[in-house]
């Protein structure tokens, strides 16, 4: 048995090397890619927002393997948990579904009071040469609410064009908003307010005196979004999936940016400083200093009291993107932990650039992994854990190789001070797990 | 079709189904040597490699075929080749699965005629392909997998030499049922070919060495040896004769078969046992122990599941022989509900069902349906009574919100561990299943039966005993605006029987809706659901309120109707509701017996010839009243009905609208009959002029006066001074006020020099970003002692590896006229040329990777000590 394809080998980096890394292409048919599609990355980005009716039109499948499977929280609709399909049969695929589609947002508008519908048209929808434009804007002028199409067929590209589409759609949402007056505050891009992440970041900046104007698109709703471009600054934090709709938003509305992370001690100190300073707002920034060092001085024995039980171990890492893989190495490194492998599913050339100056000379960089890509090189490089997705667990367990859990589906908060101390401990319960003890051995 | 039981007929809301590419990968996962490749997109291999992972808890590894938009153009046949090619290296499989997804499917792909060509170019390959069509919009999961195995019996070369072993097929039973099925084999000594057999595959053990290739399940051989079993036995009800691999067996080889149930009910697992015994089998002494265990226990916990009214969803086979299991019990199925569009399942649970209804005498009544979805699933088990769900791990947003135990005993579970280990089948499967039944009853019990006794008998010792059981005002409008109770009021009743003269029809009545807030009207399902999305929202939700936007009695059965859907969820919610007491008489006892324990009457008036000034109309059993003659009706009807609801220990409160020059003297008067009659507080509300009323020209009554008017009746009758701030919050309002006025903070003076430095970075954390990259510079300030970030600034980025000289030079002018008021450059790395071009315009140059402002303190320090 092979490990390596040919066709794979320029995605797989040794020696800490991560420039002229192949990325940012479709992956190799019979890989075992670990990436999903174009609808998925456009979901991701738009799912947390509360109140809207997130139609699936397509055969079920879609649907039924979305559903409800993300952590992201609601301080008010309950109506994103749901799934809404057009659950295209057969005769739809022979006669086309776009009827079926018109139909379903008139009763949402008629008897649930729909005021915004994504439509996300899947594989087929296109092919069977659905004109989910037309429903759409025929949708709007019946009925005055707002429904988007998202058209990202899993064929047409990877995840990161699905991400540029639910930019796409988030724009065409908030652009009739476009206003001169100001709010006071600013919108965090990139948080999906996974087990209340957004909240806790919007909790440090109100104590900072900075208000929350909106999320993209942790706990958002129609009427937060709609508020987006009188904010006075952009944080963006999932470089990766928002980046593109800071950029639309500067062009459009003029509001700046910076990039911020709140995963890791020096990420989120710097990231509130840098918040303050980018609203010339001199009495956060002060704010922001004291609030720092006493969050970092409450941290301090808690570190002490970990981190001899990590220090010398050797982390292997695959995740979504380059945002998260960065902060990652960084972390296990305040650890005192060595990253061995490191991969993602979509990163870019400047991502896994960053990464080789990060990682040992040692160290493995993967574009689009696949399972046996990430065998050889866990147990070549001694790993003692993994940080992944849902996907990779088990072949973590199977390996004997421990396992952190940094997925859109967690139930514990990774950012802020208390992500650290979440993150810190499911890193030491997993790596010195007793269990790990009585694996090797038998009757 | 989607039953209309909803205005919503042409979505699935909340699936109770998956795609036939997830039944047929299931299916080859029984397979020894195989490995599968999706003909589609690549997200479906993903998604479905994520929702096996987590329920069986192994690794799960699908190829794809990648299509591309040129492939779904052009044809995939390409990427197909390319991704067998690739698997047949990584994993050199015995077998390779092909399934086609919807996209391979609609785009016509001939894949029966790509495998052909491909054998033929690659004349070597060990490996078997075997094609299965799997459109995701031609079935469910369920169908999937018996597509899967009806490919297998078809395309593997048969060996029909005579063997005498048995074929075994069956559906997607979990690994611990298969394991248990080859042990009851080899116990009653049947040699036989499980097809297929996930019992290693899907649930493997710990190894010191992990194969990627797993090789458990039933063999190539074994499958070629199906046409020459002497019989077969296909443990599916529903499973269709035309994707049957019993039938193809039968009709190609002839062997023949016996189709049986799930063996999950006492009947159908004794089904099983005698159909093997019939074949040769041996019963031993063991397995009658393990029934005669089986009786035993049904015995002991017949009465717990007497109690029992479930909901069973999931695939056909597996919804029939719960219910069976349950009929068999005692059990009530009150709900039985699969996702797939199954001709005979109704007919064939009905019969399961059918010998309850002489037993339950009043356990009501059952709803058995196909190609239903998790909304109705909901809405029935709220419906019709249920106490427990049973099903896959997708059942727990109906449990989350109907607040019902689920027992998950199907695919998939995502929320628990262990969903390789579920047991349903045989004596002692299906009795550890039975346990979890009873016990999921017996805990509910067990946690609720003190308090509820308590709230149901215990009347109280006075004002002897509080504790915390003890009831305590939960109603806001009662109890001041008590913190601990929200209230939602539900707009189901739009008829109203009166005409008062400062109301529109067309508008929300003034007295119970907010003014000019036209409401949606609710069917009493719609009100449900909008209860239950509040209620997950709103913890403390305690009361309900029916409250117009018309009279709440005037249609009495959508009210009635509406509190018996939301008390079958909902013990403890109160229910309120607002009326103008014209039928009164006819429905309070009614309302009594429902549970209603606060009713608001509005009373303008107690004297006929001022009400007759208020009210212009009645309509009153058929016929409309005017006059005084209305208004005296109308207030005899009020008396009566109040007298009622207070004898039985409802509480009432009255509304009166005060209207200046026609009540507004008369309004004490009103509060003292009501005292009279026991009501318990009073609400003198003002007058609001809706434009189009018969009242619109007179004046909207002021604070003040509501005021005096309050302070003059208290002493008459208690008077509710919180109305409005209720209102407000009745569902709460969610929004944060961010929207204060822009207001900076003073900047200190500004004193002392200024450095400013720009920092490369990708980040916006670190200096982690090439010069050359670079495509907008953070600008950072020194300034009295401290950092901080003042701006970005654009500049072209000075490499993209396409340029020529000339151009580059042009770029660095601008980058330099940029950072001309900078002192230093910070990157990650830079190039002589830029460096050399900076220092000449007395820029410096300081490299490194760390955080901006470390970075930016490093600098600082060299400029000084370079000054």
């Amino acid at each position: 048995m092979n490990t390596i394809l040919e066709e794979r080998k320029s995605s797989i980096r040794q020696g800490g090397d991560g420039s002229g890394m192949g990325c940012e292409r479709g992956s190799v048919a019979g890989a075992v890619s670990q990436r999903a599609c174009v609808y998925c990355g456009a979901r991701v980005v738009l799912n947390p927002i509360t109140d809207a009716f997130h139609i699936v039109h397509g055969p079920i499948g879609c649907a039924s393997y979305t559903w409800d499977i993300r952590g992201s929280l609601t301080s008010g609709s309950e109506r994103y948990r749901n799934s809404y399909s057009t659950d295209l049969r057969e005769q739809d695929v022979i006669f086309g579904g776009a009827k079926k589609l018109s139909a379903a947002i008139d009763e949402l508008a008629e008897h649930r009071n729909a005021k915004l519908v994504f439509v996300y048209a899947t594989c087929i929808a296109g092919v069977i040469g659905d004109d989910v434009d037309a429903v759409c804007r025929e949708a709007e002028r019946k009925h005055d609410i707002r429904a988007i199409p998202v058209k990202a067929p899993g064929f047409s590209g990877t995840k990161s064009q699905g991400y540029r589409m639910a930019c796409d759609a988030l724009m065409r949402l908030i652009l009739p908003h476009k206003s001169d007056s100001e709010i006071r505050g600013v919108n965090i891009l990139g948080d999906f307010n996974l087990a209340g992440e957004m909240w806790i970041i919007k909790n440090y900046l109100e104590r900072l005196g900075i208000p929350v104007v909106s999320a993209v698109t942790g706990d958002a709703s129609y009427e937060t979004l709609i508020k987006m471009p009188m904010a006075q600054l952009n944080l963006v934090q999932c470089a990766g999936s928002v980046n593109y709709l800071a950029k639309l938003m500067e062009a459009e509305f003029g509001t700046p940016y910076i990039k911020v992370s709140f995963f890791g001690i020096e990420d989120i100190g710097s990231s509130l400083i840098r918040t303050a300073d980018a609203l010339g707002d001199a009495r956060a920034a002060r704010l922001a200093r004291e609030f720092i060092a006493e969050k970092e001085a409450e941290l301090a024995p808690f570190s002490a009291r970990y981190r001899p039980h990590l220090e010398g171990k050797r982390a292997a890492i695959f995740v979504g993107g380059g945002f998260k893989a960065i902060s990652l190495i960084r972390q296990f490194s305040a650890m005192g932990i060595e990253t061995v492998v490191v991969g993602t599913q979509t990163g870019q050339p400047e991502d896994y650039e960053l990464i080789g100056q990060l990682v040992g000379s040692d160290a493995v960089i993967l574009d689009d992994a696949n399972p046996s890509e990430l065998e050889q090189f866990m147990r070549e490089k001694g790993a003692d854990i993994l940080v992944g997705g849902v996907k990779e667990r088990p072949l973590a367990y199977k390996l004997g190789i421990a396992f952190c859990d940094h997925n859109h589906e967690r139930k514990h908060a990774l950012a802020g001070y208390e992500g650290i101390e979440n993150f810190t401990r499911e890193i030491h319960l997993s790596m010195n797990s007793p269990v790990r003890r009585y694996m090797e051995g038998g009757i | 079709m989607k039953k209309e039981i909803s205005p919503i007929v042409s979505l699935n809301v909340n699936p109770c189904k998956m795609c036939m590419p997830m039944g047929s990968v299931n299916a080859l996962c029984g397979v020894a040597g195989c490995m599968t490749v999706l003909h589609g997109s690549q997200g479906c291999a993903t998604y479905i490699r994520r929702h096996m992972a987590t329920h069986y808890n192994e690794p799960i590894d699908i190829a794809s075929s990648s299509l591309t938009e040129e492939g779904t153009v052009f044809g995939g046949e390409k990427n197909l080749i390319k991704g067998i090619e690739n698997l047949i290296k990584l994993y050199d499989p015995d077998v390779v699965g092909v399934s086609t997804t919807c996209l391979a499917e609609t785009i016509g792909e001939d894949v029966p005629a790509m495998l052909a060509r491909f054998r033929e170019s690659h004349p070597d390959m060990r490996a078997k392909l075997i094609n299965v069509t799997s459109a995701g919009y031609s079935g469910t999961q369920f169908e999937g997998f018996f597509r899967a195995l009806r490919a297998l019996a078809e395309q593997v070369e048969p060996n029909n030499c005579p063997n005498g072993k048995v074929n075994i097929i069956t559906g997607q039973i979990s690994p611990a049922d298969t394991r248990w099925l080859k042990d009851l084999l080899s116990e009653m000594g049947i040699d036989a070919i499980l097809l297929p057999d996930v019992s290693e595959n899907l649930d493997g053990t710990h190894e010191a060495e992990y194969n990627r290739l797993k090789s458990g399940g039933v063999t190539l051989a074994e499958i070629a040896q199906m046409a020459g079993a002497r019989h077969t036995i296909e443990i599916s009800t529903f499973a269709a004769e035309e994707y049957s691999p019993a039938r193809y067996l039968l009709d190609a080889f002839g062997v023949p078969f016996t189709r049986l149930n799930l063996p999950v009910s006492l009947r159908d697992i004794d089904a099983l046992i005698n159909a093997l015994k019939s074949l040769g089998g041996t019963v031993t002494e063991r397995l009658r122990r393990e029934r005669g265990r089986y009786l035993d226990a049904m015995f002991d916990s017949h009465k717990y599941n007497a109690k029992v009214r479930a909901a069973v969803f999931g695939e056909p086979d597996f919804v029939y022989a719960v219910t069976g299991l349950l009929a068999e019990n005692g059990a009530m199925p009150s709900v039985c509900a699969t996702g797939s569009v199954c001709p005979g399942f109704a007919d064939k649970v009905r019969a399961e069902v059918e010998p309850l209804s002489e037993f339950h005498l009043d356990a009501g009544n059952v709803i058995i349906a196909d190609d239903e979805d998790f909304e109705h699933i909901e809405q029935y088990a709220a419906e019709y009574g249920v106490n427990l769900l049973i099903g896959s791990g997708d059942g727990r947003r109906v449990a989350e919100r109907l607040k019902l135990p689920l027992v998950r005993c199907a695919f998939p579970i995502h929320d628990h561990i262990g969903g390789q280990r579920v047991r349903t089948l045989g004596y002692d499967g299906a009795l550890t299943l039975l346990d979890r039944v009873t016990n999921a009853i017996l805990s509910g019990v067990e946690e609720t039966f003190r308090e509820n006794l308590y709230e149901k008998y215990y009347k109280g010792n006075s004002d002897t005993k509080v504790t915390g059981n003890k009831p305590v005002e939960k109603h806001p409008c009662f109890s001041g605006c008590a913190k601990s109770s929200a209230r939602i009021h539900l707009p189901v009743a739009p008829k109203c029987n009166i005409q008062c003269n400062y109301c529109v029809r067309k508008f929300d009545c003034p007295n119970e809706s907010r003014p000019g807030v036209t409401s949606e009207i609710l069917t009493p399902r719609d009100a449900l659901a909008k209860f239950l999305d509040v209620r997950a929202q709103i913890p403390n939700l305690g009361v309900v309120g029916i409250a117009g936007p018309g009279d709440a009695l005037a249609d009495f059965d959508l009210t009635r109707e509406t509190i018996r859907l939301i008390r079958q969820i909902d013990k403890d919610v109160l229910f309120c509701l607002s009326t103008n007491g014209l039928l009164l008489p006819f429905y309070a006892e009614e309302l009594i017996s429902l549970g209603v324990t606060h009713v608001t009457v509005t009373v303008n008036a107690v004297n006929p010839s001022i009400g007759a000034k208020i009210y212009s109309r009645a309509e009153y059993l058929g016929v409309k009243y005017n006059g005084e003659t209305g208004a005296a009706i109308l207030l005899a009807n009020q008396i009566a009905g109040i007298t009622r609801l207070v004898a039985a220990g409802i509480k009432v409160k009255v509304n009166t609208v005060m209207i200046k020059g026609i009540n507004d003297r008369h309004i004490p008067e009103v509060m003292g009959a009501m005292k009279g009659l026991g009501c318990e507080i009073g609400n003198i509300m003002p007058l609001i002029p809706v434009v189009g009323s018969a009242f619109e020209a007179l004046d909207m009554t002021n604070a003040h006066e509501i005021a005096a008017a309050r302070k003059e009746c208290e002493p008459i009758l208690t008077q509710m001074y919180h109305c409005r701030q209720c209102r407000a919050d009745a569902i709460g309002t969610l929004d944060n006020d961010i929207s204060f006025k822009f207001r900076n903070a003073p900047q200190p003076a500004a004193s002392g020099a200024t450095t400013l430095f720009a920092v490369s970075s990708e980040s916006g954390v670190l200096v982690d970003q090439h010069f050359g990259h670079t495509k907008a510079f953070c600008i950072y300030e020194y300034k009295n002692g401290s950092i901080r970030f003042k701006e970005n600034r654009k500049v072209p980025q000075y490499c993209t590896g396409e340029d020529d000289d000339a151009v580059q030079s042009g770029k660095m002018a601008a980058i330099l006229k940029t950072v001309e008021d900078c002192a230093c450059v910070l990157s990650m790395r830079m190039g002589d040329s830029p460096r050399n071009a900076l220092r000449a315009k007395g820029i410096q140059v300081y490299t490194t990777y760390n955080r901006i402002e470390d970075a930016v303190n490093e600098a600082l320090t060299a400029l000084q000590s370079r000054r």
